[in-house]
C-alpha cells in the first residue's frame, strides 16, 4: 500500500491532540475565592476587580467563588458562583442533613466574645439587640434567615461587622463541599472567613489587599478592622497588593517586609471610548467616586479656589455621593464657588462615561488610595489626570502627581492641563495608551504564578 | 603624522526657579540663582578647578606639544564671572599658553540656527565677543550646539568666514570610511569638516568607569596603543567631549586624572604622533572627501539627530511659542527683555521635556532637576507666559510714550 504524506486536514487533528495534550498536562488550579460583591450587586471597586480577575483568571483556575449576596444574572462560563443569601435558602434547606449546624448554631449566641480583640463589633452588639441573630433556635429555618440577612441593599452598612462574622461561618460551611487547593480572599470583609476555613482545611491563604483600614479611616487608626488585618496579614500564606503604594502602606502601618508582597496592579478592560462635546462654556474638571475623607473632598475644595483665581473659565464637577458631601457642598458655598461646582450626585455606568467622555482633567486629591480603577477609566478616555502621590493608580498611568495636601502643586497642573494644549493632548494621548496595556490578564497572569508556587510548595 | 585633537565643552545653563501659575503676572524673576550657584560651585570644584590645573601642568611638561581646544558657552562664562570668577582666571592662564583654542558657538547654547538664522548670528557675535574680551582670542572654527550639523550649516559658517566645523563622526556620512580625516561638505572642497571619532570618545567620556565593559580599566597605555593603531590610515584623531567628564561625570576615584596626567606621555612616545588644535588641523591637513549630511544631526544618544530637544510635542510647543516672541521682543526697547528671552533659547530647557526614555529612567534624568518632563514643560510655559505678559506691557508702554511724544 502506498503511504501518502499526511494531508493538510490530518495535521490539524494532529497538532490539535497535542494541544489537548498539553493542556491536560497542565490541569488548572482548584482555587476557592472569598469576595463581597460581584455584578451586577455591585457598591465599589472590589466588585468590579473580583469580576475582572476571576475573568481572567479562568484560563489558568478553575473558580469557585463564594460571596455573600448574588443575583440570578450573577454568572460568569466556567465558574461557579456561590451566593450565601440564595445557596442558604436553595442548599442549606434541600441538603440539609449534609451539614453540622450545631456549633455554627451554638456560636451564634456568642457573638460578642468571638472575636475579643474585634473591639468595635462587641460594641456595636452591646448597642443594638439583634435578637434574630443572637437566639435564634437551633433550626434550618434560622439559618435560611441567616442567608436573608445578606439581601438588603446594602453590601456594607452599620452591622457590616455581624455579617462579616456571620459571613466567615457561612463559607466555611459552604466550602465544605468545594473541592480547591487554594484560598484566595479579597480585602478585611472575607479575612476571617479566608482564616477559618484555611485553619480547617490547611490549604494556602492568599489574601488580597484591595484596601487597608488605614486608607479608610486614616494611618493613625488602629481598631478592631485595623487588628483583624493585623491578625490576617501574619496568617496568610501569601499576600497581593493592589499597588506599590499599598506595599509600602503594609510596611509601614502593619509591619509586613515587602519581600512577602506581591505587587499585582489591578486591570481594566479595554473598550471603545469617544470625546464628545459638551454644552459648558468652561472646561470641566472632574472628581468621580464616593465623596468621604478619604478621597480629599477638602483638598478639591481648596485646589478649585486657587485654580478658580488663576483660571476662571473652568468647573469642578463632583460626581459621586458619600458622608462628606453635604460639608463639601456647604463650604463651596461659603466660599462663594457654587457657581464653579457641579454635584451631580450618583452616577450610572452610562452617565459617568457620558461625563468622562466630556471632561478635560480628571482630579483625585484622595488621601490614600490603594489603587484608583477611576483614574484608568479615565484615561480609557483620554482624560489626563492630576493624582494624589499616594495612590497606585499613578505607578501606571503617565499622570501629575502631588501629595494630597499639595493643593498649590495640583492647582498648578490642573492650570496647566487648561492652558497648555500640547501638554494636555500627549498626556491624554500617552494615558489613553498605557491604560490599554493594564489589562487583566497580566494581572491574571502574575496571580497564577503566585498559585504555582503555593501548591508546589 | 597623526595629530591628536581634544576638544572640551564647558557649558551650564541659566536653569529655571520652580514657577507655579500664581507667580504669572506677579514675579518676573524666573532663574533659580542658588541652584545655578550651587550647581557651579560644585563642577568647578570637581571638574573645571582641578582640571584645568592638570591641563596647565601638562602643556608646560610637554613644552607646547601638548595642545587643545574649548568651546565655552556665553552663559558659562557669565556665571564664572559672577560666582567664580577664579575659573576664568585659571581659563586665562591656559589662554595665556597659546596652547589653547577657544572656539565659536552660539551664546546661549542654542538651537537658534534651526529656527532663526538673524537670532544665530547674533548669538555667535556676542559670543565671539566674549571670548575676545576674556582671552585675547578670535575663534576661527565652529562648533554648533550639541554638534548639531547639516550642509546648510556649513555652508552658512563659510559664508560667515568660519574655516571649519566640528561634528559627530556619522556612520552613514563617513560610508565606510575613517572619522580620521579632514573632509568637507559638498558646497566647497576648502572648508573643513571635522568628524568626532566617536569610539574612541566615548570610551573615555562613557566607558571609562564601566566596569561591565571588556576593556575597563582603560589604561593610558592601552588608550594610545589605540590611538597609535591608526598610524597610516588616518591624520586626525578628533576626540571631542564634555569637559566634566573629567571630575564630574567620571569621579576622580575612577582614575579619570591619572589617566589624563599620563596620556600625552604615552602618545607622543610615538614620534608619528603630536597634538592640534582644531584650527592647526585645518592648516596642516587637507580635505580628504565629501562629508554630506541633510538631515540635522548631533552628538547626543543612539539616535544622534534631535529627538532630545525637539522630539515629542511639548518640546515643539516650547520653543515654537518661544521663539515666535522674537519679533516683539526684538522691536521692543527692553535690553532685560531681550537678555532674558535669550537665557529661555538654551536648549537645555527643551532637553528637561524630553520623554524618550522617561519611564526607564536614564542619562537624560541625570541632567535634569525636574521629577519628570511634564515638571519640565509646565515651569518652562508658565515662565514664557508671564514673558509675554511683560512683553505685552513694555509693548503699551512704548505705544504710550510714542503717543505722547507726537
Amino acid at each position: 500500500m502506498l503511504l501518502s504524506p499526511l494531508s493538510c486536514r490530518d495535521q490539524i487533528i494532529a497538532y490539535k491532540s497535542t494541544q489537548s495534550v498539553s493542556r491536560e498536562k497542565d490541569p488548572l488550579m482548584e482555587v476557592l475565592m472569598l469576595g463581597w460583591e460581584f455584578p451586577p450587586l455591585i457598591s465599589g471597586g472590589l466588585g468590579v476587580a473580583t469580576y475582572g480577575m476571576v475573568k481572567a483568571l479562568r484560563a489558568s483556575a478553575n473558580i469557585r467563588l463564594i460571596v455573600p449576596r448574588s443575583h440570578p444574572s450573577s454568572s460568569l462560563e466556567n465558574v461557579r458562583i456561590v451566593g450565601v443569601d440564595r445557596a442558604l435558602k436553595e442548599e442549606l434547606i434541600r441538603e440539609g442533613r449534609a451539614y453540622d449546624l450545631g456549633d455554627l448554631v451554638d456560636d451564634l449566641q456568642r457573638i460578642p466574645l468571638e472575636l475579643s480583640s474585634y473591639h468595635s463589633i462587641r460594641a456595636l452588639l452591646e448597642e443594638t439587640e439583634h435578637p434574630s441573630v443572637m437566639h435564634e433556635s437551633h433550626t434550618v429555618k434560622s439559618l435560611t434567615q441567616l442567608g436573608s440577612y445578606f439581601e438588603g441593599h446594602e453590601a456594607y452598612g452599620p452591622d457590616i461587622q455581624r455579617k462579616v462574622y456571620l459571613f466567615s461561618r457561612l463559607a466555611d460551611l459552604l466550602s465544605r463541599n468545594l473541592d480547591f487547593k487554594i484560598i484566595h480572599a479579597h480585602d478585611w470583609v472575607t479575612y476571617p472567613a479566608g482564616m477559618r476555613i484555611q485553619a480547617r482545611t490547611g490549604k494556602p491563604l492568599v489574601l488580597h489587599v484591595h484596601a487597608l483600614e488605614t486608607d479608610r479611616a486614616g494611618s493613625e487608626v488602629r481598631n478592631g478592622v485595623y487588628e483583624l488585618e493585623h491578625r490576617a496579614l501574619r496568617a496568610a500564606d501569601s499576600i497581593i497588593a493592589v499597588s506599590e503604594y499599598t506595599r509600602d502602606q503594609l510596611k509601614r502601618h502593619y509591619g509586613i517586609p515587602p519581600h512577602r508582597v506581591h505587587v499585582v496592579h489591578n486591570g481594566i478592560d479595554p473598550r471603545p471610548t469617544q470625546r464628545r462635546t459638551h454644552p459648558f462654556r468652561d472646561k470641566l474638571v472632574v472628581f468621580l467616586g464616593r465623596v468621604t475623607r478619604q478621597k480629599g473632598p477638602e483638598f478639591l475644595l481648596e485646589t478649585a479656589q486657587k485654580v478658580v483665581r488663576v483660571y476662571p473659565r473652568v468647573k469642578f464637577v463632583v460626581a459621586g455621593t458619600g458622608d462628606a458631601f453635604i460639608p463639601l457642598l456647604e463650604t463651596a458655598a461659603y466660599r462663594k464657588l457654587g457657581r464653579k461646582f457641579l454635584f451631580t450626585g450618583f452616577l450610572d455606568r452610562r452617565r459617568v462615561d457620558e461625563l468622562l467622555s466630556m471632561a478635560d482633567v480628571y482630579f483625585m486629591p484622595s488621601v490614600s488610595e490603594p489603587f484608583g480603577l477611576t483614574a484608568l477609566e479615565a484615561a480609557q478616555f483620554g482624560v489626563p489626570g492630576v493624582l494624589s502621590r499616594q495612590s497606585g493608580a499613578h505607578e501606571v498611568l503617565p499622570a501629575l502627581t502631588a501629595d494630597f495636601w499639595d493643593t498649590d502643586k495640583y492647582a498648578n497642573y490642573i492650570y496647566a492641563l487648561l492652558q497648555y494644549n500640547a501638554l494636555h493632548d500627549d498626556l491624554a494621548r500617552r494615558s489613553r495608551e498605557m491604560a490599554s496595556r493594564v489589562t487583566w490578564d497580566a494581572a491574571a497572569a502574575k496571580i497564577a504564578q503566585i498559585y504555582r508556587s503555593l501548591i508546589l510548595n | 603624522m597623526t595629530s591628536v585633537c581634544f576638544y572640551f565643552q564647558v557649558h551650564q545653563p541659566w536653569r529655571l526657579k520652580s514657577y507655579s501659575c500664581f507667580q504669572i503676572g506677579y514675579d518676573h524673576d524666573y532663574f533659580d540663582d542658588a541652584a545655578n550657584r550651587t550647581v557651579l560651585n560644585r563642577v568647578a570644584d570637581k571638574c573645571y578647578l582641578p582640571a584645568n590645573r592638570l591641563m596647565l601642568e601638562l602643556i608646560r611638561r610637554h613644552e607646547g606639544r601638548f595642545r587643545i581646544a574649548y568651546s565655552i558657552t556665553g552663559t558659562a562664562l557669565e556665571q564664572m564671572e559672577r560666582f567664580r570668577p577664579d575659573v576664568i582666571a585659571s581659563f586665562q592662564e591656559l589662554a595665556e599658553t597659546g596652547c589653547v583654542e577657544f572656539l565659536a558657538e552660539t551664546y546661549y547654547h542654542s538651537l537658534s540656527f534651526l529656527y532663526s538664522r538673524e537670532e544665530f548670528m547674533r548669538q555667535v557675535r556676542a559670543h565671539t565677543e566674549k571670548i575676545e574680551a576674556l582671552f585675547d582670542q578670535t575663534p576661527v572654527v565652529f562648533r554648533n550646539t550639541e554638534l548639531i550639523y547639516n550642509n546648510e550649516l556649513a555652508a552658512f559658517l563659510d559664508t560667515m568666514g568660519y574655516k571649519g566645523v566640528l561634528c559627530e563622526g556619522l556612520d552613514y556620512a563617513l560610508a565606510g570610511r575613517s572619522p580620521n580625516f579632514v573632509y568637507h561638505p559638498p558646497h566647497s572642497s576648502t572648508f573643513a569638516v571635522l568628524p568626532k571619532n566617536y569610539k574612541l570618545s566615548d570610551d573615555i567620556a562613557f566607558r571609562f568607569s564601566d566596569k561591565g565593559w571588556q576593556q575597563w580599566p582603560l589604561t593610558a597605555p592601552k588608550f594610545a596603543h589605540w590611538i597609535h593603531q591608526i598610524a597610516g590610515n588616518g591624520e586626525i584623531v578628533n576626540l571631542f567631549m564634555d569637559y566634566e567628564t573629567f571630575g564630574e561625570h567620571q569621579w576622580p576615584e575612577t582614575g579619570i586624572f591619572d589617566f589624563l596626567r599620563c596620556l600625552p606621555t604615552e602618545i607622543l612616545h610615538h614620534p608619528d604622533f603630536d597634538f592640534l588644535t582644531p584650527s592647526e588641523v585645518i592648516a596642516r591637513y587637507p580635505t580628504r572627501g565629501e562629508y554630506d549630511v541633510h538631515a540635522f544631526s548631533s552628538w547626543a544618544d543612539l539616535e544622534r539627530d534631535l529627538s532630545a530637544w525637539i522630539g515629542n510635542s511639548l518640546q515643539h510647543d516650547a520653543i515654537e511659542r518661544i521663539y515666535s516672541l522674537e519679533r516683539h521682543i526684538k522691536s521692543s526697547d527692553s535690553p532685560e527683555l531681550l537678555e532674558t528671552w535669550a537665557r529661555l533659547l538654551t536648549s537645555d530647557h527643551f532637553y528637561y521635556m524630553c520623554t524618550k526614555y522617561w519611564q526607564d529612567g536614564d542619562v537624560h534624568k541625570y541632567f535634569s532637576h525636574y521629577d519628570t518632563p511634564y515638571e519640565g514643560y509646565i515651569n518652562y510655559m508658565n515662565v514664557v507666559t508671564d514673558l509675554e505678559y511683560l512683553l505685552e506691557r513694555q509693548m503699551q508702554r512704548e505705544a504710550q510714550a510714542q503717543l505722547q511724544t507726537q
